[in-house]
């Protein structure tokens, strides 16, 4: 079994307790216009770019068949419309300017390339979390990588958008200690307008995990624009009031960082224009949920 | 009554005249790739050494006593009202002399292969052992004299004669030092007009006083008494080694305490002083020799003081199993509070399982503690060369390359380079431990440790030199630099050349010859420098590390000889070296550009991992110890992100692991981007900031532009 990934990351220090390694699955059923992690919305490997790496050796101009790559004022230009994802560039660029994202792996080499840092997990009660994308689209391959890393004791966590059919989370859920949930927003149109799915099976399965027994956080991401308002955040407090084994429940201010990812896939960023979260309208919203 | 605004007003003023100082002397004496060492400037009329020999240099015990001598009977006196303490050091003697080695006594046999495989030698070197500070404590200056007087009786060669003489001459100009300076402090207090100025100066006489023969009693006076002792040491040969601080405290406070002499706000103002003092190495916590934790409440002062002192300080926290987990969380605490990169961490499991792989039972081994730049030592009870002799590794890699490539006798690969390296690196090792075993036999006649010898068990006792048999023990270090260079030129052959065939040997060689110059030459250069490198954790660069880790132990420990009690103890330390010894070494196959710095001790090569590098530097330094109880430091350079009171425990919870994990000491820097960038462009902007440039710290505005430029390197590609 397989599946397909971006990169593990190793000490990440926000998806879940401890020290962690993050694994970040390829592909998303949501499509949220202020994603940071653009290079796990599609579900097939793509070419990165990044254009401050070339040195303009035009290696990738010999190889390319397809004429995504060319001259242009003498340095190597890259048009990913032409682009059949044959990657024959990748193996040339010796400066790493080009990169396959997108990996296949098994479950077992995922367990083999983070295992030198459990003795960080369980110094610090760490662990492994699973994301994306939306780690629920490889339901079998989370599943098995979970009860691999579960099996030798390590904490795990699942970070999920919650907008898949609750029988898949029945495959995964006996081998996650912890659930890492997002609720965007509680306004269903602007739900749909910004992440093009409705909210109500996430609801629906957040009244689930919550009757579980398994230990959950949620976490809502604020956009400038979006849902940075009183109302929207007051809405999403309320509902989560309503919950009686909620962990944890998080704001996660917008950030800028993910910008050079939609450039070098030449993916188009929506919120390209959206600057960060000011600090001070963030405490002013988390001022609600006290 | 409250006195602590009185005290930190009085702390702020002395920081405030330290930083003026600093400032000084880089005006004056220009920049310096080194320790502050809380130095002044000398006077305009400097005192100048007296030779005793036709090359203008001076040598021997008798060299090298008249110079102390009459050096400290003009050493300037210096007394600041508003510290506890009277006393800075002004002069490196001992690199006042135009020749650092006696012309007698030719290494001539050892050259060729030094300049070959660009080894520091450490012939003529000194210092880098620590003096038995609690036996200074213990007798005093007279009783110290008593004990010279007592064996001068027993060992009676010409020599020795020579040599008591010489200490006892050494002593007593030491004593007339710290009597000058009780005569000053009797003048301030005629002219001093504020009360509590003055009743501090009244203060600062009579511990003074107090001490000039007789052992001290109080806190005050073991402070001002090992002040004395480590002023005078620098002033002789920059002796920087210290000692279990809070345990060697720990009586005279508690008596104090008990007495009413003292609360707790003075002592933190005494102990502020002392650390403003000088930079000297100590250590805090830790076990004792049976292992049971030295913490106690003046460990917790120490650090309190040392907050409210924030300068460059070098202090190192003990991490052991049993260890005061308080006393960490607040080390933790201040850490990432002032961002001055103190204090530093040591690894008890490692450094004590090691040690005794050399043969020496837990309790002595439990007693080799942090204090110096990169090493450890047992105080007063061996001589050991540390961080003074060093095999550049990667020196050694282009000798062999060049060997193998123009010897056309057979294919080149990486098997046959490893051959040709490893004799190569037996060369050289064995090189530097002729070195040794050449200073051991003369450097008395060059340097003899006149200040060391008195705190060291042995060397009065028997009539010798602490380097010619006076020690208990001969634990001399050999440090081998360039590690990630030479690892990951390896692992570029292999992996490019050998496997997958993406390069060949002549193209590689072609490049390396051109420095890699052109687009193809860049382009080459970055096949090699992208492939897998030492510290990415399980990767061809990982395996070689850990091969050439593995042969230079071997060869440094071939050294040893039981018969003469030398035990030579191999580690991975560069100190500031990086950049003369890159300066040597033309471009290697890990695409680094000809003389260019070389790795930073047992760190990998800078930007070695995308993500994660916190925890990928952890591992791979652990993985590459030698493991005989020398350290292989890793040198942290921290996410200031991570320096919020949040990540405490995460960046504690690194630090246990990586020592869990085999590692010796950790280094670490907590250095904002732009900051770091700032004070480079204007390094004046920052007379406060400090930086931990390897196992020292030092003010970045003191730093040359070079050394600055690797510093900051090394904090934005981590």
């Amino acid at each position: 079994m397989k599946g397909l990934i971006t990169t593990i990351q190793r000490m990440s220090l926000h998806d879940g307790p401890g020290i962690r390694s993050t694994v970040f699955l390829k592909g998303c059923n949501m499509h949220c216009g202020w994603c940071h992690n653009p290079e796990t919305l599609y579900v097939n490997p793509e070419l990165e770019w990044i254009r401050q790496k070339c040195i303009g050796c035009n290696s990738c101009i010999e190889v390319c068949q397809s004429g995504a790559f060319s001259l242009k004022e003498g340095k190597p230009e890259f048009q990913k419309t032409l682009c059949t994802s044959c990657f024959d560039c990748v193996s040339v660029c010796y400066a790493e300017a080009i990169n396959k994202v997108g990996r296949e792996i098994t479950p077992e080499e995922v367990f083999a390339e983070v295992e030198q840092d459990f003795p960080f997990f369980k110094s610090s009660g760490g662990g492994v979390t699973i994301s994306g994308g939306e780690p629920m689209l490889q339901a079998e391959f989370t599943a098995k990588t979970l009860t691999l890393f579960k099996s030798a004791g390590i904490h795990t966590a699942l970070d999920t958008n919650l907008s898949v059919s609750w029988k898949q989370y029945d495959k995964v859920l006996p081998f996650t200690d912890l659930v890492l949930a997002d609720l965007k927003l509680m306004d269903d149109a602007l739900h749909l307008k910004w992440t093009g799915k409705h909210n109500a099976v996430i609801l629906e399965n957040i009244y689930k995990l919550d009757s579980s027994g398994i230990a959950y956080f949620i976490r809502t991401p604020v956009i400038p624009g979006i849902n940075d308002n009183e109302q929207e955040i007051k809405a999403i407090v309320a509902f989560v009031a309503s919950l009686k084994n909620l962990k944890k429940f998080e704001l996660l201010p917008f950030h800028t960082l993910a910008s050079c990812k939609y450039t070098n896939l030449e993916i188009e960023n929506p919120m390209g224009a959206t600057r960060d979260l000011p600090k001070e309208k963030m405490e002013q919203l988390r001022q609600i949920l006290k | 009554m409250d006195k602590s605004f009185i005290y930190q007003s009085r702390i702020d003023s002395l920081r405030s005249r330290k930083f003026a100082q600093t400032r000084d002397k880089i005006e004056v004496e220009g920049l310096l790739d080194e320790d502050d060492y809380g130095r002044v400037l000398p006077p305009a009329n400097a005192w100048k050494s007296i030779p005793n020999h036709p090359d203008g240099s001076f040598y021997g015990l008798e060299g090298w006593s008249q110079n102390f001598c009459n050096m400290m009977d003009s050493h300037p006196v210096y007394v600041d009202p508003n510290d506890a303490f009277a006393g800075r050091w002004v002069y490196f003697m001992s690199r006042m002399r135009s020749n650092k080695w006696h012309p007698d006594y030719p290494f001539d046999h050892l050259k060729e292969n030094i300049a070959k495989y660009d080894i520091i030698a450490g012939i003529g070197d000194d210092a880098h052992f620590a003096p038995d500070y609690p036996l200074g404590l213990s007798l005093g200056w007279q009783g110290i004299l008593d004990k010279i007087d007592q064996y001068r009786k027993i060992n009676t060669e010409p020599e020795q004669i020579l040599f008591y003489d010489a200490h006892k001459q050494a002593v007593k100009s030491i004593q007339g030092w710290i009597e000058r300076h009780i005569v000053m402090i009797e003048q301030m207090i005629q002219t001093e007009t504020n009360p509590e100025l003055r009743a501090n100066l009244v203060e600062m006489a009579e511990t003074n006083r107090n001490i000039v023969s007789k052992p001290p009693q109080t806190l005050s006076e073991a402070i001002q008494w090992i002040i004395w002792y480590h002023l005078a040491s620098r002033t002789y040969n920059r002796d920087g080694a210290g000692g279990q601080i809070d345990e060697m405290l720990r009586p005279f406070f508690e008596k104090d305490l008990a007495e009413g002499r003292i609360d707790r706000q003075k002592t933190i103002y005494l102990l502020a002083c002392f650390l403003l003092n000088d930079t000297i190495y100590w250590q805090l916590g830790g076990p004792d020799k049976d292992g049971v934790d030295q913490t106690s409440e003046i460990s917790f002062l120490i650090l309190d003081a040392a907050d409210k002192a924030n300068c460059s300080i070098n202090l190192t926290i003990r991490v052991h199993d049993g260890m005061n987990e308080e006393l960490f969380t607040k080390s933790l605490y201040y850490l990432i509070k002032n961002k001055n990169a103190w204090p530093r961490y040591s690894g008890d499991k490692a450094l004590v399982e090691g040690f005794m792989k050399n043969g020496f039972d837990a309790q002595l081994a439990r007693q080799r503690i942090a204090v110096g730049c990169n090493w450890m030592s047992l105080p007063g009870l061996e001589y050991t060369m540390n961080d003074l002799v060093k095999v550049n590794m990667a020196k050694v890699f282009e000798v062999a390359f060049q060997e193998m490539i123009q010897d056309q006798s057979a294919d080149p690969s990486t098997t046959r380079l490893w051959n040709i390296y490893t004799s190569h690196l037996a060369k050289a090792v064995r090189t530097a431990a002729d070195g040794i075993r050449f200073q051991l036999k003369y450097q008395k006649y060059n340097e003899p440790e006149l200040i060391l010898n008195l705190l060291s068990h042995g060397p009065l006792e028997r009539g010798h030199d602490v380097s010619d048999g006076g020690a208990e023990y001969y634990n001399l270090s050999i440090d081998g630099a360039g590690l990630a260079i030479v690892a990951d030129s390896f692992a570029a052959l292999q992996q490019r050349i050998e496997l997958e065939k993406k390069t060949t040997w002549k193209e590689v060689n072609y490049h390396l010859n051109d420095d890699f110059e052109g687009i193809e030459g860049e382009k080459i250069r970055l096949l090699l420098k992208n492939s897998q490198h030492f510290g990415q954790g399980n990767s061809i660069g990982d395996q070689w590390a850990k091969t050439i880790t593995s042969e230079f132990t071997r060869l440094v420990r071939r050294e040893s000889n039981p018969a003469m009690k030398h035990t030579f103890i191999p580690g991975f330390f560069s100190w500031a070296n990086t950049i003369a010894f890159g300066q040597h070494v033309g471009p290697t196959p890990n695409g680094r550009k000809g003389k260019t710095p070389i790795s930073h001790g047992a760190n990998p090569c800078p930007g070695f991992a995308c993500d994660g590098a916190s925890l990928a530097l952890a591992l791979a330094v652990a993985d590459i110890q030698p493991g005989f109880g020398n350290t292989a430091p890793m040198q942290w350079e921290l996410d200031p992100t991570m320096a919020t009171s949040d990540y405490i425990g995460l960046i504690g919870s690194i630090i246990k692991t990586h020592f869990e994990l085999g590692g010796t000491l950790i280094n670490v820097n907590i250095m904002d981007k732009n900051t770091i960038l700032d004070a480079h462009k204007d390094p004046a902007k920052y007379p406060e900031l400090v930086v931990r440039v390897t196992g020292f710290t030092a003010y970045f505005s003191m730093l040359t532009p070079e050394f600055r430029q690797l510093v900051v390197d090394r904090i934005l590609e981590n």
